[in-house]
């Protein structure tokens, strides 16, 4: 079983508390995209990643990490 | 609630309305034999049926224009025709062996292509959306 966890939520926050319909503006996609990617309900395409990336101006590790349980 | 699922959730609403007044009006003024033997009947069905769709169109298109749709949204959309699929699978299905058992001795009367391929229509439309809605409530079960 593998899991794509992110630290979006938390990047908000170090961002000045930007609002989730910012990111989705600059990210192009829904709010309702990005509540679902911060309560782990969706995992996005590699494109949306790089998006999400850089409106925060950082790297797509830094916003999303894979983990993998046994 | 994203934009989708609100707009999927007006045309059930809606979709649902329609079917019942149909099916009421199609049964208090007299069912199968009257529709086939009074005009103004058909054409009272008629103006409800195509009514319905252009105002169904006319609904989805508005709200359309009003959307933001992103590729969460559009995986669910693609998605929704496997519920349709299955809803009009179906109806088909009921629509045969009714019509089959009904009518086996004297043959099917013609005017049920008119009802099953007016039926199928209605049901297409309100699968579509029930098939957004379920996209939306499993992903947001996260399964």
């Amino acid at each position: 079983m593998t899991k794509v966890k992110n630290r979006i939520r938390r990047l908000r926050f170090d961002h000045d508390e930007m609002t989730q319909q910012e990111l989705a503006n600059r990210a192009g996609c829904t709010r309702q995209t990005i509540i679902a990617l911060e309560q782990g309900k969706y995992v996005p395409s590699i494109e949306l990643a790089f998006r999400i990336a850089k409106a925060f101006g950082v790297t797509l590790e830094e916003v999303f990490q894979y983990e993998e349980s046994t | 609630m994203a934009p989708l699922q609100k707009r999927a959730l007006y045309g059930l609403a809606f979709g649902v309305v329609w079917a019942i007044a149909i099916i009421v009006v199609f049964i208090v003024k007299g069912g199968v034999s009257t529709f086939t033997e009074d005009q103004g009947f058909r054409i009272v069905i008629d103006v409800l049926w195509v009514g319905g769709l252009i105002f169904y169109g006319i609904l989805m298109l508005t709200l359309r224009k009003q959307s933001q749709v992103d590729e969460r949204d559009r995986l669910i959309l693609g998605r929704a025709p496997v519920v349709q699929l299955w809803a009009v699978i179906f109806s088909m299905v009921i629509w045969t062996i009714v019509l089959t058992e009904s009518y086996w001795d004297q043959g099917i009367p013609p005017i049920f292509m008119y009802l099953v391929f007016m039926s199928t229509i209605i049901v297409s439309a309100v699968a579509q959306s029930i098939g957004i809605l379920i996209g939306y409530w499993r992903m947001g079960r996260n399964d």
